[in-house]
Order: structure tokens, then C-alpha cells, then sequence
């Protein structure tokens, strides 16, 4: 094979050419959003099975039971002889939760001696566990209210004067930010960033492969740069697209409307793309080498939605996961977003993470000197010591 | 082209490719031991700790003082700040250092005294779901808490029959428990799933890329034993090299990090293989079919977050499209991490998991079957991206 006219090599080829660094760049950022759209397509947990063990069979366990169907959370898709028999289909994953209703549950119930319903929950899927303990809580406060007020008229309460002892408090909550609580809202905009960042690493470091194993690199650091600017230029701007894609998604499928001005997320993305850039190009300086590098960038940047402390707060990490997420753009970019979008925060919370990812772009020269000016991507040099 | 060589021979070519390759190297020595210190990191304290919040006190009383102090008691939330307007709580949550609020109206406690029905408003920042679950919990636990002494003030004070106020105030009561992860902790929750994504991802990086590898250097007429032999192989190789993962893994990781394990060695021991082979099979099918060595690593990459999200354990799998549901069926990971959990962690006993073990043995056919036509049909790889051996002139 002759060794291409280096000029030509510009990123715009890169992409005609290599197929896989076309899908990586173009077709699939779209496509992976839409597949986690996809995923949370119910928006919250819905329809959850959970089983029952009725030992009363008595008017009121029935109207429990009714109760809990009732919740759009729950289905209540099998009943069991005896919590044995129960206990078995939840460690088989058959049901998410166990209710046993207690014999003499009618009985105690209208004597006021407060009988006892018991809830075993699956929380090794601590997700849908703790959304149908917080449903089947919901669902026996209602049951709970209702039959006080049954109760205190029985002992010949007036209404307003039963209504009011039987909840004298009555919490109003709001879920700020997130009107509706929608699960999907809250992980669709976290996950598709984070796979958003993959795809900018994997297309940087396979583009930047393809360019070192077609021509030698020039000299000298101004003709380096230059040639940089000429590949990853054009793949920097495609990659901001796909992050501006994912925003118009976001607003068409899952009606988030960010609160404040989105200039400074479109800002915010294009140092993000910059970020991530710089790091691969120091990644492949460091380890000239592919397939080595590509594992690398695992390691770095797979794990970074666990980092962003979207789902676990980063305030309750240690200081070695709070520093090893500040490692990666996509933290600070989360950052960013919560901020303007649902936040709507004042421009000096905004300029902390913009900062720090401006800082991201630090190494990159060092980065673009000690890249190697080839690779040589000989598999058989590879296997024989 | 090929020499005749003894099975011991092959099986060392078999293990120089695993065990001289500084890429493959890299993942299994280094990848295995990094992923599984780099992944519980984030949770190491367990449980989300007390989420600050701020009060808006209109209601300069006992009883608002009394609620709030009950509110600062629970372990979930603490009271770091009191705005008094709503201008300065709304700049406390957009700046965050408040994620809740909680307002207490005018005229609280005359309300609560005369039996009126009175609001208490809690608000907390849904933007972080935990750090909102924390603050909801927090706040209504302590709301909760001062209804209960009202009522029992009010019941007492109305003369009532102290015996029968148990049954007024809380008709009847349930009990929520968690099964088998006690404590409700991430870690627990987290680390036996993703332990088994890390060893199906690293799998197929290994095994895939030195397939491909493999097919690059015969495809260039080096000397090279029978494709099946070899393919039978080093599906031996890595799942050997792999049971052994699993005990490191299973064995001391989980005891670091105190996760439960119940299953027996035995039926560990029998699923173990069934998932590894099935990966194995996979790997190898992904090394013939891909046609560059990075291509593997690649895939692992994008499709981690994918698995995360639709193997069951983060986001209930029958929620899922139904499309979406079978498609994620053909990864092996999905019914390897859902039978991991059943067995490892719920206790079941290894015949009640019949629906893993058969979509591991259906992916087994399918991909060993597949693997078994593409060996017979296509000695010599089809057209391939490899760049010449540069350098290498011949």
C-alpha cells in the first residue's frame, strides 16, 4: 500500500472512508438516545408484580387487595397459599413484593387494635424495590385514613370533626424541577451524555488511528497542530451537532424545557467535545497503540455515569470517587446541565464547570507534541514477543 | 500450509496468543483487578447521607420550632439554612446549596390546637432522585411523627379512651422489609450486576480480539493448527481462565466489600460455566464476523450503559418495550446477571432458574452453531480491512 498524500487526510475522509467511524460519529449517537428513550418508555415504573398471602379471606382483606391493584404502580399478579410458597416466587423473581395479610386482619381492624400487614420487598432491584415500598406505604395510608374515619364515625365522631382528627397535618410535596417525577426525564438526560461522551472518545481515538497508520504525522508542532485541526476540526463539529440532536430529542420526547438560557449549554457542549478530544489525543500519545488506548478509554470514561453523581450524590462519595469523577468532563458537564436547565441557575454558578473544562484543554499541546508521528498496526508484531 | 502438531502444541500456541499479547494482557490482568476496585468506588459509603434543606418559617411558634428540630433529628435530612422570603429559598436551590424546603404557613399551630386541617409544604429537588427520595422521606417521617402527637394530644384532651387511640391514629400499620439486600445499600446492589457485566465485557475484548488476530495471521498464510481445534481451544482457555475470575470475583471481592452470596459452590460452580461458555461463544462469533482488532473494544464500549439499563436489575425489565426485551435476550449478560442474582444473592435454588439457564443454552446453539457453520463454510475468511504489515515488505 502507498502512503497517502498526507494533506489529503483530513477528517471529512475520515469519515467517508472508515465505515465505523462513520456509524460511531453519525448514525449512532441518535440511535443510542433513542434506544434509552425507548427503554423508559413508561416513564416511571409501572405495572410492578407484586404477589399476595391473604390468611384472613375477610371483606376488608379484600378491599386491601383491591386497594393495591388500584395503584398504577402495582399489579398484584398472584396470590399464595402460605408466605412459604410466597417467598419462593420472590427469590425466583416471579414478584417484586410480598403482602401478607394477617388472619383476624377484618377482626382487629374494626376493634381499633391496629393489626399489622407486612411487606417484603425485593431491594436487591433497589430501584423498583423502593418504588413499591414507597407505593405500598401510599396505598395503606389511604386504606389506613379510610377506615379511621370509618372508625372514629362508628364512636359517633361528627365528619368535619372525624376528618380532621384522622389527619390534622396534610403534607403537600413538589417535586421541583421534574414536575411530573418522571424517571425517564431524570435518567434519559444523565445516561445520554454519558454514552454521548463514549461516542466522542471511541470516534477521536479510532479517527486519529486510521490517520496515524495512513501517514506519517509532520514535525515540528505548528505543522502538528495544523494537521490535528484538519482531522479532528471536522469530527469536533459533527460531535457538537449530536450533542445539540440530543437536546432537540430530549425536548420532543421527553418535554424537558430547560429552564434557563441554552447559549451556555451549546457553549458548554463544545468545551465538552474539546475536553474528551484532548483527553484521547493524550491517551494515544501516551499508549500508541489502538486497540490499547481504546482500552484505556474504558477504564477512564466507561464507568463515567455512576461518577456524574446524578444517581448517587457526589457529595456522599469518598474523596478518591469525587477526585476520579472531577477527572472527567462529563461530571462537569452534568454539572452544567442541571444548572441551566433545571436549575436555572445565575451565570456564576454557570462558570465553575465551564472553567474546569476549559482546564481539560491544558495538556493538549503536550498531548499533540508526543503523539507518534506513526503506528504501526501489525497484528503479528502484536502476538509474537 | 499447515504442520501437523500434537494437541499439547496447539493448546501452547493457544495460550502464547492469551498470554503474549500486551493488549489482551492489559484487560485481563489489569482490567479485571482496576474495574472490580473502580466500580463499588462511588458507593462506598453505602447510603446517601443527610441532605441539606432550608426552611421557610412563617409560623414563629412552639410547635414550627418543635417540627423543624424533629426534622433536623432524621437521619436523612439536616436544616442548613432559614431563608426568610421566598426570593432568597429559590437562589438557595438554584445555587444548590439546599436540595429541599419545607414551608411552614402563618398561623400553624392555632390551626393544629382548633383541629383545622392544615398544610405543610415540602418541596425537594427531583434533579438527583436519591437526594430527593432522602429529603421527601426525611421531611414526612418528621410530619408524620407530630401528627401522631397531636392526634394523641387531641385524642387525650377530648377524654378519649387511651386503649382505643392506637386503633384511631393508626388504624392499621405496615410493615415494610427488604429481602435480601438488608441494609438497602447500593453497593450490594450494584457490584454483583455490574461484577458480571465487567466479566462478560472483558470476555469479549479478550477471546474477540485474538480471534480476529488469529484469522489476520492465517489469512496472511502463517503457519496456523486446524481453525476448530484451535476455536475448541481457547473456548477451554477462557472459560478456565474465567471460573477463575469468578472466584476471585464472587469469592474475595464480594467478601471485601461484605456483599451476601448464599449460593452453594456447586450450583455457582454449574451456572458459572454455562455463562461463560455461552460468552466465550460469543467473543469468538464477534472475532469472526468483526475484522480489526479494536472492533471488540469498541463494542464493549457502547453497549456497557445499554446492558446496564435493559439486563433487569437497574430498570424493571418487564417495563421495557417488548421489542426491546427479546433483542437484549441475544447478549448473554442479560440472563447471566439476572441468573447471578437469583442464585447469588435471592437464594434460589438452581432448578427455579430454568428460564436463564435455558436462554443461555438457546444463545449457546445459536452462537455455537453459527461459529460451527462459519468454521466449516469459510476456511479462509472472507475480505477483510487488515491493513498490509507495514513496514514488512516481502
Amino acid at each position: 500500500m502507498k502512503p497517502s498524500d498526507p494533506s489529503s487526510l483530513t477528517g471529512w475522509r475520515g469519515l467517508r472512508e472508515q465505515p465505523w467511524i462513520l456509524a460511531v460519529a453519525v448514525w449512532l449517537p441518535p440511535l443510542v438516545t433513542l434506544l434509552f428513550i425507548a427503554v423508559f418508555v413508561t416513564g416511571s415504573p409501572r405495572a410492578l408484580s407484586i404477589g399476595v398471602v391473604d390468611l384472613d379471606h375477610s371483606q376488608q382483606s379484600r378491599a386491601l387487595q383491591r386497594l393495591l391493584n388500584a395503584n398504577p404502580a402495582l399489579e398484584l399478579s398472584h396470590s399464595y397459599p402460605s408466605a412459604q410458597e410466597g417467598s419462593k416466587a420472590l427469590k425466583q423473581g416471579e414478584i417484586l413484593a410480598l403482602v401478607i395479610i394477617p388472619t383476624h386482619f377484618n377482626r382487629d381492624l374494626i376493634r381499633g387494635t391496629s393489626p399489622e400487614v407486612t411487606a417484603f420487598y425485593n431491594s436487591q432491584y433497589l430501584l423498583a424495590g423502593k418504588f413499591i415500598a414507597s407505593a405500598l406505604s401510599q396505598t395503606s395510608f389511604s386504606f389506613a385514613a379510610r377506615s379511621g374515619l370509618a372508625l372514629r364515625l362508628g364512636q359517633g365522631q361528627s365528619l368535619p370533626q372525624a376528618i380532621a382528627g384522622a389527619a390534622p397535618l396534610r403534607p403537600q410535596i413538589t417535586s421541583l424541577y421534574n414536575p411530573g417525577m418522571s424517571y425517564a426525564r431524570f435518567l434519559v438526560t444523565s445516561i445520554a451524555p454519558a454514552a454521548w461522551q463514549i461516542l466522542i472518545v471511541v470516534s477521536t481515538v479510532l479517527l486519529l488511528g486510521w490517520r496515524l497508520e495512513k501517514a506519517v504525522l509532520p514535525d515540528g508542532f505548528g505543522p502538528r497542530c495544523h494537521a490535528c485541526y484538519r482531522l479532528l476540526g471536522p469530527l469536533f463539529l459533527v460531535l457538537w451537532l449530536q450533542g445539540l440532536i440530543m437536546l432537540v430529542l430530549f425536548q420532543s420526547w421527553l418535554g424537558w424545557d430547560p429552564e434557563g438560557n441554552v447559549f451556555w449549554l451549546m457553549v458548554g457542549m463544545a468545551l465538552m467535545v474539546l475536553a474528551v478530544q484532548s483527553m484521547a489525543i493524550l491517551i494515544l500519545a501516551v499508549l500508541p497503540n489502538t486497540v490499547r488506548a481504546l482500552s484505556i478509554c474504558a477504564a477512564y470514561l466507561a464507568p463515567a455515569f455512576a461518577f456524574m453523581g446524578i444517581t448517587f450524590p457526589r457529595g456522599d462519595m469518598n474523596a478518591l470517587a469525587w477526585t476520579w469523577g472531577g477527572l472527567m468532563p462529563s461530571t462537569h458537564y452534568m454539572e452544567l446541565q442541571v444548572a441551566v436547565a433545571d436549575h436555572g441557575a445565575g451565570l456564576s454558578v454557570l462558570l465553575p464547570p465551564l472553567f474546569i473544562l476549559l482546564l481539560f484543554l491544558l495538556p493538549l499541546p503536550l498531548a499533540i507534541h508526543s503523539l507518534p508521528s506513526r503506528i504501526i498496526e501489525d497484528p503479528v508484531a502484536q502476538v509474537t514477543p | 500450509m499447515n504442520r501437523p502438531q500434537s494437541l499439547w502444541q496447539i493448546w501452547q500456541t493457544e495460550l502464547a496468543h492469551i498470554f503474549t499479547d500486551r493488549a489482551v494482557l492489559l484487560v485481563l490482568a489489569g482490567g479485571i483487578l482496576f474495574y472490580a476496585v473502580l466500580y463499588p468506588l462511588p458507593y462506598q459509603r453505602n447510603v446517601p447521607g443527610e441532605q441539606a434543606i432550608a426552611v421557610l418559617n412563617q409560623d414563629h411558634t412552639a410547635m414550627a420550632r418543635h417540627l423543624v428540630r424533629m426534622a433536623d433529628a432524621t437521619p436523612q435530612i439536616r436544616v442548613a439554612a432559614h431563608p426568610t422570603s421566598m426570593a432568597e429559598t429559590e437562589s438557595l436551590l438554584a445555587s444548590g446549596i439546599a436540595h429541599g424546603l419545607m414551608i411552614i404557613p402563618a398561623g400553624f399551630e392555632r390551626d393544629v390546637y382548633l383541629g383545622r386541617p392544615t398544610t405543610l409544604s415540602f418541596a425537594g429537588d427531583a434533579s438527583y432522585f436519591l437526594i430527593y427520595g432522602n429529603v421527601v422521606e426525611g421531611l414526612m417521617s418528621a410530619a408524620m411523627t407530630l401528627s401522631v402527637e397531636s392526634q394523641i394530644n387531641m385524642s387525650l384532651l377530648q377524654g378519649e379512651n387511651p386503649a382505643r387511640i392506637s386503633g384511631q391514629v393508626m388504624p392499621m400499620r405496615l410493615i415494610t422489609k427488604p429481602a435480601f439486600n438488608p441494609t438497602g445499600g447500593y453497593i450490594n446492589y450494584i457490584v454483583p450486576a455490574v461484577f458480571v457485566l465487567i466479566l462478560h465485557q472483558t470476555l469479549l475484548i479478550a477471546a474477540g480480539s485474538i480471534t480476529i488476530k488469529d484469522r489476520g495471521r492465517r489469512r496472511r498464510g502463517f503457519p496456523a493448527p486446524p481453525l476448530g481445534l484451535a476455536l475448541l481451544l481457547r473456548l477451554f482457555n477462557f472459560v478456565a481462565i474465567y471460573l477463575l475470575f469468578a472466584m476471585l470475583y464472587f469469592g474475595f471481592f464480594f467478601q471485601l466489600y461484605g456483599v451476601p452470596h448464599v449460593a452453594s459452590p456447586s450450583s455457582l460452580l454449574v451456572f458459572s460455566s454455562l455463562f461463560f461458555l455461552t460468552s466465550a461463544l460469543f467473543a469468538l462469533w464477534l472475532g469472526c464476523l468483526l475484522s480489526r482488532p479494536e472492533l471488540p473494544t469498541v463494542i464493549v464500549l457502547l453497549s456497557s450503559l445499554p446492558i446496564v439499563f435493559t439486563a433487569g436489575f437497574a430498570w424493571p425489565a418487564d417495563n421495557l418495550p417488548r421489542w426491546l426485551d427479546y433483542l437484549s435476550m441475544l447478549i448473554p449478560a442479560k440472563a447471566g446477571i439476572q441468573g447471578f442474582l437469583a442464585i447469588n444473592q435471592m437464594g434460589a435454588p438452581l432448578d427455579t432458574i430454568w428460564r436463564e439457564i435455558a436462554v443461555l443454552f438457546g444463545l449457546c446453539l445459536l452462537y455455537g452453531g453459527w461459529l460451527a457453520y462459519l468454521v466449516t463454510h469459510e476456511i479462509s475468511p472472507g475480505p477483510s480491512s487488515y491493513p498490509a504489515p507495514a513496514g514488512v515488505s516481502t
